[in-house]
This record gives C-alpha cells, sequence and structure tokens, in this order.
C-alpha cells in the first residue's frame, strides 16, 4: 500500500437502473430512477444504463426524462439484439446503446431455440439499425463465459469492425473464479486488441473478486449496480469494486466515495431491500466493534482493524457492549459519557455487562450500561 | 518479467487441479461468528449449531472462547462432551491460562492466536518481535505437553513483513504445531496476492496452512479459494459468513463455489445448508437477505422475461446447480419484467390456460400495475387482474384488439 498510485484508469457503467431493477420483485418509481442517476452522477460515475426502453410507455418516458437532465455521465439504454428494440431506444432520446445477446450455444438452443448464424445476423441488423439512427453503442454477450470462444472472438470482431465503444462480457452463471477470468480476460484482449467490459454475477460469492481479476486481465470497463442489486444474488457491488480498486489495486477513479452510504440508504429503500449491517463497504457494522479483542485494538489506533476511516464512505465507528467486551472498552464508553472509571469498577461492571448481554441475547443499549453503573454505584455506597 | 507474464503464470498455476482429498473445513461460526458486534447465542443454541455443523459434514468445529469463562466455557464442554465426529477446537491467546481453560473443556484441538503485524505488535499489544516469537514457542510448547491439536493462528497476516511471517510460521512450526491460520483479518488482499503470499509460506516453511479471509472488501470466498489453490489445506468458514464487521468466508458459498467451479466435491449433504443457514440467521437475530448467494429466499425465483424463457426449458441457463441442491423451491413472480412465457406459465399454474395473445395484452396490464404498486402482484392480484381482463374481453369481444405489447415477441 506504500507503492504509488497507479495511472491507469478503469472506466465503470453502473446498471442499477436496468439490471438492478429486472431484479424479481424490484420496481422503482420514476422519480426514484431520476434520483438515483442523479446521485450516481453527483459522485462521479462516468456511464449509467437506465433501463430497458422495449419494456413500454413509462419505462420510455422516463429515460427520456433522465436523457434530458443534462449529466455529465454517458446515458445507455439497453437493448436486446432487435431493431425494434433500438428504435425505442431512439425514441428515448439516448445517444448510447448496450445491444444485447447471447453467445453461448446452452443460450442459443434453450432459450433462442435457434442458431449461431441466427445469433449473428440479429447482431449485425441490430448494429445496422443502431448506426443509421446515430446510436454510439456497446456490443454485450450473454453467457460469454460458456460460449465457444471462436464464436465469441467473432462476435467482437464483428462488434469491433462496426466501431462499437467496446465489448462486453457476461459471466452470467458465476462460471469463472478469479483466476480463470483472469486468463479468459487476457486471452481475449491479447487476441483482439479491443476495449473489453465485464459483467459479474454473485452466485458463489466472487463477482468483486472476479472483477477485479479482469482488470488485472486488461479489461477496460468494470460493470456494477449500487449495494450488489440485481436478478438473482445480483452484480457486483459498485461500492465495493470502488474501494477495492483504491486500497487493494491502487487504482483511484476520484469517486466522491463519502455518499456511499447514502445512496447505498436510498437504493436500499426504493428497492424496499435493507442494507445487511454486515454489507461489505457501507454495512453499519462494518465499523462496529464489539470483542474486546478488536475493540481494544482500535481504541488504541483504529489502524489495527480499520483499512480506511468510516467517514470515507459515510459512516460511523460505533463501540458495541456485549458478551464479548474487554475492560478497556467499558473504561472508554464511559469516558464517552463522562465517567471516570477506575481499573476495579470496570471490571466489575464489565461482568455485570456480559452476564446481561447473555440474558438478552443482544449488545446493551448506552442507557442500559448506564442502569447497571447506576445500581453498582448505589449498591458501593450501602456497602461504604 | 512484466506483472502480467507474471500473473499468467501464476493464474494458469492455479488452475492446475486441486487435491481434494486433502481439504478440511474448521467452521468458527460459535467463535469468531459469535464474535460479531450485536451477535450472542444462547448456549442451547451453540450446542444445535455444532451438532448441525457435524451432521452436515465439517471437519472440525471451532467452538469459543473457553478462557471467558461462565456461560461460554459450560458451552464449550458441552459440544465437546457430545461425541461429534470432527474435532472441536477452542481458541487461545497465546497465554497458559487460556490453554488451561480450552483443557477444562475437554477439547481436542486449540488454536493459539498472536499477531504477526508490525502495526499489531506496535499498537494493539505494545511489545516486540522478540516477544511475539517467545510466545509461540511457548504456548505450542505448552500446548503440545497436553497432546492437542494446535493451529497456530497468525493474526493480520496479510498485513505482516514477509520476512517476519515466514519467521513466525518457523517458530510455529519447530515447536510442533500442527498448522498456521493465514489471517487476512482485514480482508486487504486480493485472491492474487493471497495466492503468491501463501504459495511463498508454503514453499519455504512447509507447514499446513489454514484460510481465514474476511469480506471487507467482497473477496472472502475468492481469497479462500486462491489460498487452497496455493495449496492450503484447511479453511476457517462461518454459516452465512458471520463475523466482524463484513464477515467471514461463508461456508456454504465456498463448499458450493469449491464443488461447481473448481470441480471438488467435499461430500458435503448441501441439501442441508438451507435449514442451517436459516438456523444461524435466527439464533443471531441476521436475517438471510433474499438475494444472498446459495441459499438466499428468492435465489430461483424468476419475475423476467429474458432469465424465465431460458430457465423454463433447463435451470442451468442461468445458473450452475439447481434449487433442490440446496434445499430451495423454484417460484415464478410477475412484474415490470414479466413477459408472455413468463405469463402463460404463471397463469397455468394458477389454473387458468390462456393464448399467447391474451399473454401479449395482460403483459402490458401488469406492467402499469406494478410500476404503480411499486412491487410485483400477489397471486391473488394476478387471478383478479386476469377475471377483470377476461370478462372485459368478452363484452367487447367485435371491439379493438388491445395494443400489442413491445415484447410480444419475446
Amino acid at each position: 500500500m506504500t507503492e504509488a498510485k497507479s495511472k491507469r484508469y478503469v472506466n465503470i457503467i453502473d446498471t442499477t437502473l436496468r439490471n438492478g431493477e429486472q431484479t424479481a420483485g424490484v420496481v422503482f418509481s420514476k422519480h426514484e430512477k431520476i434520483r438515483i442517476a442523479n446521485m450516481l452522477d453527483e459522485i462521479g460515475i462516468p456511464e449509467v444504463e437506465v433501463g430497458t426502453p422495449s419494456l413500454g410507455a413509462i419505462e420510455r418516458e422516463i429515460i427520456k426524462k433522465i436523457a434530458d437532465e443534462k449529466l455529465n455521465c454517458k446515458i445507455f439504454a439497453y437493448c436486446e439484439a432487435e431493431p425494434e428494440d433500438i428504435e425505442y431506444a431512439v425514441q428515448c432520446g439516448v445517444k448510447n446503446v448496450v445491444i444485447n445477446i447471447s453467445a453461448s450455444d446452452i443460450h442459443i438452443k434453450e432459450k433462442y431455440k435457434k442458431n449461431r448464424t441466427w445469433v449473428i445476423n440479429k447482431l449485425r441488423e441490430a448494429i445496422r439499425t443502431a448506426k443509421q439512427n446515430n446510436l454510439n453503442f456497446i456490443v454485450s454477450a450473454e453467457d460469454a463465459t460458456r460460449a465457444d470462444l471462436e464464436f465469441l472472438l467473432k462476435l467482437i470482431s464483428i462488434a469491433r469492425k462496426k466501431g462499437a465503444y467496446r465489448f462486453r462480457i457476461c459471466d452470467t452463471v458465476s462460471k469463472f473464479d478469479p483466476f480463470r477470468t483472469f486468463l479468459y480476460i487476457n486471452t481475449i484482449s491479447n487476441a483482439m486488441n479491443f476495449p473489453l467490459e465485464v459483467y459479474n454475477h454473485n452466485d458463489f460469492g466472487m463477482a468483486t473478486a472476479n472483477g477485479i481479476a479482469a482488470i488485472r486481465g486488461g479489461a477496460y470497463s468494470l460493470v456494477a449496480s449500487v449495494g450488489g442489486l440485481g436478478e438473482g444474488t445480483g452484480n457486483a457491488a459498485m461500492e465495493e469494486i470502488i474501494m477495492a480498486l483504491k486500497y487493494l489495486e491502487n487504482i483511484e477513479l476520484g469517486i466522491k466515495t463519502s455518499k456511499f452510504r447514502e445512496i447505498a440508504e436510498y437504493v436500499a429503500r426504493s428497492s424496499a431491500r435493507a442494507i445487511p449491517v454486515w454489507k461489505a463497504i457501507v454495512g453499519t457494522n462494518v465499523f462496529a466493534h464489539e470483542s474486546g479483542i478488536h475493540a481494544d485494538g482500535v481504541i488504541k489506533n483504529p489502524k489495527n482493524y480499520e483499512v480506511f476511516k468510516p467517514s470515507e464512505v459515510g459512516l460511523t465507528r460505533q463501540l458495541v457492549v456485549g458478551k464479548h467486551s474487554g475492560s478497556h472498552t467499558i473504561l472508554h464508553k464511559f469516558k464517552e459519557f463522562d465517567i471516570e472509571l477506575t481499573d476495579k469498577q470496570a471490571n466489575d461492571i464489565l461482568g455485570l455487562a456480559r452476564s446481561m448481554s447473555i440474558d438478552l441475547k443482544r449488545p446493551l443499549f448506552d442507557k442500559e450500561l448506564m442502569y447497571i453503573y447506576n445500581e453498582y454505584a448505589k449498591k458501593k455506597k450501602k456497602q461504604e | 518479467m512484466r506483472e502480467i507474464d507474471i500473473l499468467t503464470e501464476f493464474s494458469q498455476k492455479a488452475g492446475t487441479e486441486i487435491d481434494h482429498k486433502n481439504i478440511k473445513i474448521d467452521d468458527t461460526t460459535l467463535r469468531d461468528g459469535e464474535q460479531t458486534a450485536g451477535v450472542v447465542f444462547a448456549n442451547d443454541e451453540k450446542v444445535s449449531i455444532a451438532k448441525m455443523l457435524d451432521k452436515v459434514g465439517v471437519h472440525q468445529i471451532e467452538a469459543g472462547i473457553p478462557t471467558m469463562g461462565g456461560d461460554e466455557k459450560e458451552a464449550i464442554k458441552r459440544i465437546a462432551a457430545l461425541g461429534l465426529n470432527c474435532s472441536v477446537l477452542g481458541w487461545n491467546r497465546a497465554v497458559k491460562s487460556d490453554i488451561d481453560a480450552s483443557i477444562e473443556c475437554g477439547v481436542d484441538a486449540v488454536a493459539i492466536s498472536l499477531s504477526s503485524s508490525d502495526i499489531h505488535i506496535e499498537h494493539k499489544l505494545m511489545k516486540s518481535r522478540e516477544w511475539v516469537l517467545e510466545s509461540v514457542k511457548t504456548s505450542v510448547d505448552y500446548a503440545k505437553g497436553f497432546n492437542l491439536y494446535v493451529s497456530v493462528n497468525a493474526e493480520d497476516a496479510s498485513r505482516s513483513d514477509m520476512e517476519f511471517l515466514l519467521q513466525f510460521a518457523r517458530t510455529a512450526r519447530d515447536a510442533g504445531a500442527d498448522r498456521l491460520r493465514y489471517c487476512d483479518t482485514l480482508g486487504i488482499l486480493d485472491p492474487f496476492e493471497t495466492f503468491i503470499r501463501v504459495k511463498n509460506i508454503i514453499d519455504i516453511i512447509g507447514i499446513d496452512i489454514e484460510m481465514h479471509t474476511h469480506n471487507d472488501f467482497g473477496m472472502a470466498i475468492a481469497n479462500a479459494i486462491a489460498g487452497i489453490k496455493a495449496g492450503a489445506t484447511y479453511v476457517n468458514t462461518t454459516i452465512n459468513g458471520l463475523g466482524e464487521r463484513a464477515g467471514n468466508a461463508a461456508f456454504e458459498e465456498l463448499i458450493m463455489a469449491l464443488k461447481y467451479i473448481e470441480g471438488v466435491d467435499l461430500g458435503f449433504n448441501t441439501t442441508l445448508f438451507r435449514s442451517i443457514s436459516e438456523y444461524v440467521a435466527k439464533a443471531s437475530n441476521r436475517i438471510i437477505p433474499s438475494w444472498k448467494p446459495i441459499v438466499g429466499g428468492k435465489l430461483f425465483v424468476y419475475e423476467s422475461e429474458s432469465r424465465f424463457s431460458g430457465v423454463l426449458s433447463d435451470t442451468k441457463t442461468y445458473g450452475l446447480f439447481n434449487e433442490r441442491d440446496v434445499g430451495l423451491d423454484k417460484k415464478v413472480i410477475l412484474g415490470k419484467y414479466s413477459g408472455v412465457n413468463t405469463i402463460i406459465y404463471k397463469l397455468n399454474t394458477l389454473g387458468f390456460k390462456i393464448s399467447e395473445n391474451e399473454a401479449e395484452e395482460l403483459a402490458e396490464i401488469i406492467r402499469d400495475k406494478t410500476v404503480s404498486l411499486k412491487r410485483a402482484l400477489f397471486d391473488s392480484e394476478i387471478i383478479d387482474t386476469y377475471k377483470s381482463y377476461k370478462s372485459r374481453s368478452t363484452r367487447s369481444k367485435s371491439g379493438k384488439k388491445g395494443a400489442k405489447s413491445d415484447r410480444s415477441k419475446k
């Protein structure tokens, strides 16, 4: 972590408003979609995928609204490789589209019930429509990690020849671990010399790691969503990707991370999915310390158990008193209440607090700590 | 050598087969899991969880911290006396009195934990490197005197100076420790760094390595797997990834990733995963997010046309395993992203056979409804929607056909 910051740039395209909303049971309102687009823009996310125009008049109206907001970020609409879908995007007034088509034989056979030639023709047709309408585009290959490599390279060369921004490789079923992701992306990158974008799912908890592996393998861009919201287990979480790039890979993108908690909360409310308290980067428990070992370490120096400051992601540090607390936490906690305890008092109170916490099956509120202290002080007085 | 070439070489090496006969799971739900701020298990719950872990097939249970005394010690005693197939381990600081407490509990294994990073040695322990090495030596000596299986935990190993960490590992090995736990205490490694560092220790010191990874940057599972690829033989997991801050490597994710991504089947009874996860979720008062990998309640709930169309003919179209493998159910709901196939299937399960034309028209009605309700429809709402659509369309049979759905063809 002492090395100089890498000069390397990584593009982030956020899909909270598209694949995030596509999650079973999640629907954003118009107002929420516009707000989320604005928030992503404010913190400096360079590209945002805002919706699927073919979904109907309401969705198109929302996309048009967002396109009219004059945001700094690039706005993308998501289309299947159908001329009709592209035309709907044109109606929304967007300048950029993602053109998606499945690349694996299992999808071609089971989902489309077609063959590879059909896929190539569909893609060409959709690209033609996009170009006729002066749209810029990304070509996205769904289930690319299960595709035949030769066929995938063929699709990439079509995208390159037709002037796509870049080519998106979707690990739709989370087939790869980071090592395979690295090799796959590196191989393709070497073979094609064309900007690659990687889209990960979290079926085995490796979405973020695979995203980072793709960057190491030479990818230029990653697809992410706030809180990892997305179909099934979701996508790579935007906040995890940004922080991992910064602290693990030394790639600083200049994103305003102090807004992460706020955005995560807004998306959580809008999608009716509470942020788990242990959610990496933005969970409230990430900076909560209870156990004697950890709390003691943090009191002595936060660096013992924290890599970055809580304020960097819009959180605050909490010391929790419970079963695993040590006497240092008690001393520290009461100092916050302006009460100086002796070591003996702290140890006595710790014993009382621990057994109360075991009985309640939870940590104690500050009030409860004060009750313990008051009773303890009263008893001591009587004894005197 | 350019970085990319080094990584390519490592990745190719890391792609080689894992010798799965040697991989063992040491589950720490009851220790690091409970150590999570806000989580307290009752003793009966601890015993139940230990039994479940044994039944599902874990090799070792880290049952708690004996030196805490009282209830904690009681629970560990009870677990050690259950006569489980798995080993039962107690967690200790590198202190004789801690180890004595473990012995009193009747465990067969101990973890002796000590920080190996300068930052911890200086700012937390307020000691020196020499003191650390001496403590490792004396405490391992002491525990080995009681014939216990000994794991030496290098806390904050990932921020340790590699030369010192090697010395630490050598000291542990020479004192007779059975393995070294490599703790990425703050979750700050990526899989490539993990692989390189763990391999280095194994190559030079030749001691069994256990991976203890944290999820602060979403890398816990990937790093555990990287460790295994580098030759680590133990992984310290927790159910649901329960653990301090962002948690540990989730047991269920690791087992399934090994099985479906790495081709290593440890023979665990995966169909019990959902029920164990539910039990731990309730006992820790932390509900399972519906999207949690492997065991989330909505993982096999489909709404969008694109996913459902694929899944209709084969679940494998959108996943590497199916719902029965982990004790979950498949379900279809209707919402903003549903289309013809989804609607026909769903209404069929509700007892209504409808045509493609009807489904096209219904798609639009349902989409408007879900957008205004801001959620997917309940079954009763779907039935109502269908019935009122039906009565309208019979009344205006000669009237104009409803607007064609945009997604009609898909």
